[in-house]
């Protein structure tokens, strides 16, 4: 199943890429479908897609132990996650949950690192989009830091 | 309205209700002996007798002139006693203060609303004068963060202004429950999932000064200009005439000049995130 230009279009990380740029994308993802509780990613596996959240709740957080899941956080539908994907070496920091059904937007990470070589000003724009991603995520946790040592 | 008397004179109100909203905040519905007076973002300074007194920003419409509802959080001499305080006792106000938010300069805007933690009173009390002249307004949202779903408070407001025209509200907790299917992250994480013409909007910040630094960087980050991001600053106010500088943030007596700031008029302030 694949998602057409105008839904691409909707979607606010897709936001300034031309026609071209969003085929791009097409070509290279696919939808994929989650049930409540699904574990979409453990912490520290290797990942090979980079996610998009397109309808449904995603839960985020990190591990102490097998059994002990903290939970720090929850996406938003049109937010990226596991961009670890993008970078070597490729090691997700984070799990990942469905909540309630949940599609998202899986891309190709390997096929996406391709596609920023032959096409740089398309590598530009969709890394700074994901350094925009990470930048907020690290903001956040510090917020979240700073409210939880000011309890 | 000031009593014109004695500038440092409270007017007489009585307690009618108190009402309990988490476990750190109640609110205390005030019956004033004359009627009071004030527009959204103005303070108070509210006083027990025998104990003292201390500043807020009410939390209840400022279209209701017969009582006032104050949002007290326990954090402090005066506010532990004021939370023992039962229906029927007579309290003091001082006031109201200072500048409030600019409302009719919202006229033809969207208004994105930041809070966290007890800065939802003032922000209630915003809201209320919002509604109130919602047919100006392009639309509001409000973005509210609170620790746990415990601390949350007015619960029902977000279920009322999610049936309100126009309005659209949001939050979440840095700290879930089981029993929490919400949003999980502090409240800036909520900026990610609204929909909002910047260009055309303004922005309200309220909460703790750690919430109102890490939200303020982020709608700057988002493309709002610093003359479109309005900050309510909870300072030291002490007589809230200008006069005794406890409340001091450089050049300005936030008592007397703010408490509401547009980032603009305070972003050079080394002091304006403590």
């Amino acid at each position: 199943m694949k998602l057409t230009i105008d839904e691409l279009k909707n979607i606010r990380f897709f936001d300034n890429y031309n026609d071209e740029q969003l085929k791009i994308f097409i070509g290279i993802s696919s939808i994929k479908e989650f049930r409540v509780k699904d574990i979409l990613f453990e912490q520290y596996d290797e990942l090979s897609d980079v996610y998009i959240l397109l309808v449904g709740c995603l839960s985020l957080g990190i591990s102490l132990a097998k059994e002990k899941r903290i939970r720090l956080g929850t996406l938003e539908e049109g937010q990226l996650f596991s961009w670890s994907a993008v970078f070597s070496p490729h090691i997700s920091t984070a799990w990942v949950m469905a909540t309630c059904p949940t599609k998202v937007l899986a891309i190709d990470a390997k096929k996406l690192n391709l596609e920023f070589e032959k096409d740089c000003e398309f590598g530009f724009k969709t890394m700074s989009k994901i350094a925009q991603t990470i930048s907020h995520r690290l903001s956040d946790t510090r917020f979240q830091l700073m409210n939880q040592l000011t309890l | 309205m000031l009593n014109d008397k004695n500038i440092y004179k409270p007017i007489r109100a009585k307690l009618t209700d108190v009402i309990d909203e988490s476990q750190l905040i109640k609110t205390f519905v005030l019956v004033p002996e004359d009627k009071f007076s004030f527009k959204t973002g103005q303070f108070i300074e509210l006083s027990v007798d025998g104990i003292g007194e201390a500043p807020f920003t009410p939390s209840s419409s400022p279209l209701v002139t017969e009582k006032l509802e104050i949002t007290v959080m326990k954090t402090g001499y005066v506010t532990e006693y004021m939370h023992m305080l039962k229906p029927g006792v007579y309290m003091g106000i001082r006031g109201p203060y200072g500048r409030g938010y600019p409302i009719e300069s919202f006229f033809g805007k969207e208004v994105l609303i930041l809070g966290g933690g007890c800065g939802l009173a003032p922000i209630r009390s915003l809201l209320y004068a919002l509604e109130g002249i919602k047919d100006k307004l392009v639309k509001v949202i409000l973005c509210y963060g609170s620790k746990t779903p415990a601390d949350c408070i007015y619960k029902p407001l977000f279920d009322r202004l999610n049936s309100t025209e126009k309005f659209e509200a949001y939050r979440t907790v840095d700290k879930a429950d089981e029993n929490w299917n919400g949003s999980v992250g502090v409240a800036t994480t909520l900026l990610n999932k609204i929909k909002i013409n910047i260009e055309n909007s303004v922005a309200v910040v309220c909460g703790p000064p750690i919430m109102m630094k890490f939200g303020t960087i982020r709608l700057l980050e988002l493309g709002y200009k610093d003359d479109q991001i309005y900050l309510s600053m909870e300072k030291n106010m002490s007589c809230g005439l200008g006069k005794c500088g406890h409340c001091m943030m450089g050049e300005f007596f936030v008592c007397k000049d703010g408490p509401v700031f547009t980032y603009d008029e305070i972003k050079h302030n080394p002091e304006i995130w403590k």
